[in-house]
């Protein structure tokens, strides 16, 4: 997965805007300009016969966008939707796609340099969606590559 | 030549394909009416009007840097000059290189368009070159036609184009099989020239139409009786003129010329995206509606009567008001089905003559209109049905003399509308589907095909349309490659239409495309199960039904129900969706499709029907079989649409067991 780099524009060692969320326990990041928006969440219609880690869907901004469950994209238990649960609903391509985190509430900016790729010894995903690691003081925060998420899977359901 | 190294014209660009476009049907249709003149006189309106085309084209063209398309159009008009000039014959080898011009500037524009590498145009450039300079050619026609500058010069070639008063008077019954008299104008002007119309009062009450028209083929005019016209010749030209023999008729002004002028100068050309805008505008108008009522519903009680009755007209009014609304809009969306014929004679003429066989094409109903969307999205279908219907269904003219019949075949496409629903109508009158061949051929595949012979026309519709089927053993150039009628089935049954097919051996097959007139609002059954709600399109259901849970039966993989005369394979949503749902004593059941197709879905309740807005569903993680969009009640949560066609399909290929049924 190493060879997997971090997309660094001209500007090595600059910083870029990232907006961090939390799945069970862990904290994600996924770099602002891909974000449209983050929003509350109340209810996602169940899609029958949709793969196993989409919620479903909803309205957002007057557009149908399907819900991604993290909890279930990374292998964790689903768990009841609360006040803290945030949409962030991405764009890739032309296609805007929700990602349903536990909560969101920060936005930060993390200097390229900050940002390692993922160890050789980080195996067992199912996807390369993992970009990067950033180590902010005692943190660690992963850092995601949106399009591994939002386009892994289709072939997957067809 | 990719885009990138032209900017500035990169601007322009979608101005200059809608524009192109524009010109490219106004091509093709003249170069039709030509085809159907050559050798004799040449309509001028026809020459008049493809000559103007190239001419833009070649202006346009030039203003975006499309050097190949300009340098094209530049030669056939050149060569139009000529024949215009009388310098040069349309002989059918001509009139072939003029074809091939357009065919190869269409082909162009369209390189530029999705930026794919541009053919090479300098072979038939040069030899549209060499025609146009031609100049020494004996003079074909007998006029003096260099002398006029005006429209017409070709018109007065050899005096044969007669006049006549063709009187045309409409009816429900014709408007249904699509004949109107916008119809009647577009025929009369692909034989000859339409110089007037006059709308009369007839006594009774009804209006009739009455065109003054020139033209020669007075066999046509016969055929067209029974579509409800009648004609007379014109016994001496009323106006001017002192004609040499009553049909010579010269031209007087501009007739045609006049006429595309008028017809084009109160037109508006709107971006379809700006029709979606308003569209969606009117949508969320409607749900806001919906969602007023609900509000007025819930305040009933607290509201002095007087008040809440005031509030309740003036809600009625709204939703009058906003029907219209949405149907005006609507009808700004509408387009002729004309668009996707348009291309059809120029398809059928190059197959017919590849594949060695005679075809005649006939096109009724052109002026039925249907919303542009779904034309853009119909255009490949019909193209892939009339194609197989002259690869597969047409016979040579040998196999059809020897099998009694004329050595011409007939495809007859026509467009109707029925209520909510534009029907398609693609007919051959070849040889028919060979149903034991089907069968071999579909055995051979695996796929499951009933014993008794006969195939019944739902199944035989199964079988052609699974994926990977081609009664050809070879997928030859012009059937394509054996996904074709997949397709076609799944593009209508995605649009919420129904695909039928009918054939009768030897007799011919005939296809129907049945679509809904529009698909951004319509009439939707609001049903629940479970927790969950859905909608189903209105035009999708036949009848919705109360079952009692007794009068299930269940068998291995299937439920059946006593329905009509028969039964009535019934479908659970809440089986299929896996929704957890109670078991009831009684259930509603939606019946949807026909014959052997129809099924019942099986729901909790309905909580009866809807004017939704259908929102279409594209991202791939959540295109399901079944659902075709989603829409919303006012509460801001998504609703799905389901896809009644795709439900019956998916029952049928997957069963599944049906677990917990009453006995």
């Amino acid at each position: 997965m190493s060879e997997t780099s971090v997309a660094v524009p001209e500007t090595a060692g600059a910083a870029q805007a990232y907006i961090l969320f939390g799945v069970a326990g862990t904290t994600y990041a996924i770099r602002s300009h891909e974000v449209l928006h983050v929003e509350m969440i109340e209810h996602v219609t169940p899609v029958p016969n949709a793969p196993a880690f989409v919620e479903g869907v909803v309205f957002s901004r007057g557009q149908v966008v399907p819900v991604i469950n993290l909890r279930a994209r990374f292998g964790f238990e689903r768990a009841a939707m609360t006040q803290r649960s945030r949409l962030l609903v991405v764009q890739h391509g032309s296609r805007k796609v929700g990602l349903l985190a536990d909560e969101s509430r920060e936005f930060i900016r993390i200097n390229d340099a900050a940002i390692k790729p993922p160890q050789e010894a980080i195996g067992g995903l199912s996807g390369n969606y993992l970009e990067g690691v950033a180590t902010l003081g005692q943190r660690i925060v992963l850092v995601l590559n949106v399009r591994e998420i939002v386009e892994m899977m289709p072939t997957a359901l067809a | 030549m990719s885009g990138s190294d032209r900017p500035f014209a990169d601007g322009f660009m979608d101005d200059y394909f809608a524009e192109a476009d524009e010109h490219m049907v106004a091509v093709r249709r003249s170069l039709l009416a030509l085809e159907g003149a050559l050798g004799s006189a040449l309509p001028s309106g026809a020459l008049e009007e493809l000559f103007r085309s190239f001419h833009s084209l070649k202006g346009i063209s030039a203003m975006v840097e499309l050097r190949e398309a300009e340098l094209l159009a530049h030669h056939m008009e050149s060569c139009l000059r000529a024949v215009r000039q009388g310098r040069l014959t349309l002989t059918s080898t001509n009139f072939e290189g003029l074809v091939d011009g357009v065919r190869l500037l269409e082909h162009v524009i369209a390189a530029r368009r999705t930026s794919a590498s541009m053919p090479d145009i300098d072979p038939l450039v040069d030899k549209l070159e060499a025609l146009g300079r031609t100049g020494d050619e004996t003079l074909p026609i007998d006029a003096p036609a260099a002398n006029h500058t005006s429209a017409n010069a070709p018109a007065s070639d050899d005096g044969r184009a007669r006049r006549w008063r063709v009187n045309f008077v409409p009816s429900p019954q014709l408007v249904e099989r699509g004949v109107k008299v916008d119809t009647i104008r577009a025929r009369l002007m692909q034989i000859g020239d339409v110089r007037n119309v006059t709308p009369k009062v007839v006594p009774g009450g009804g209006i009739s139409f009455e065109f003054d028209v020139e033209t020669n083929d007075e066999a046509q005019l016969a055929q067209w009786q029974e579509d409800g016209l009648s004609y007379e010749p014109v016994a001496s030209a009323p106006v001017t003129a002192p004609a040499e023999n009553d049909a010579g008729a010269a031209p007087v002004e501009r007739p045609l010329t006049d006429l595309t002028l008028a017809g084009s100068s109160n037109v508006v050309r709107v971006d379809l995206a700006r029709l979606d805008d308003l569209m969606r505008l009117v949508g969320e108008m409607v749900v806001t509606r919906s969602r007023l009522e609900d509000t007025l519903r819930r305040i009933e009680a607290h509201v002095p009567f007087q008040e809440w009755r005031a509030l309740q007209d003036h809600n009625a009014r709204l939703e009058r008001n906003l029907r219209d609304l949405r149907e005006g809009v609507m009808r700004v969306r509408l387009v002729p089905v004309g668009e996707i014929f348009r291309r059809m004679p120029f398809v059928v003429r190059d197959l017919a003559r590849d594949n060695g066989k005679r075809v005649h094409l006939e096109l009724t109903g052109q002026s039925t209109e249907i919303d542009k969307f779904l034309v853009e999205r119909m255009m490949d279908p019909v193209l892939h049905i009339v194609r197989n219907a002259i690869s597969h269904g047409i016979e040579t003219p040998e196999q059809r003399i020897a099998a009694g019949k004329s050595a011409d075949g007939t495809i007859r496409l026509g467009a109707t509308t029925a209520g909510e629903t534009v029907i398609i109508e693609i007919a051959d009158d070849g040889r028919g589907i060979d149903v034991p061949s089907v069968t071999q051929r579909a055995r051979a595949l695996g796929l499951v095909v009933p014993d008794d012979g006969g195939l019944e026309s739902r199944a035989l519709l199964d079988i052609i349309c699974a994926s990977g089927f081609s009664t050809r053993d070879e997928a030859d150039r012009v059937s394509g490659r054996g996904v074709g009628m997949a397709v076609v089935r799944d593009t209508v049954e995605g649009l919420g239409g129904t695909l039928a097919v009918e054939s009768r051996p030897g007799r011919g097959t005939t296809f129907r495309l049945t679509l809904p007139l529009t698909l951004a609002i319509t009439d939707a059954i609001i049903a629940h199960v479970g927790e969950q709600i859905f909608a189903v399109p209105q035009t999708s259901v036949r009848e919705v039904i109360e079952v009692d849970a007794s009068l299930l039966h269940a068998f291995e993989h299937n439920e059946l129900m006593p329905y009509r005369s028969g039964t009535l394979p019934m479908v659970r949503l809440a089986e299929m969706f896996a929704i957890p749902t109670a078991t009831r004593p009684r259930y509603h059941a939606i019946v949807v499709g026909t014959g052997q197709a129809a099924i019942g879905l099986i729901v909790d309740r309905i909580a009866g029907q809807r004017e939704v807005v259908v929102k279409t569903i594209t991202d791939p993680l959540i295109r399901v079989d079944g659902v075709s969009g989603a829409t919303e009640l006012g509460d801001g949560r998504v609703v799905l649409i389901l896809d009644a066609a795709a439900l019956s399909r998916t029952r049928r290929q997957h069963a599944r067991v049906i677990t917990g049924v009453s006995a």
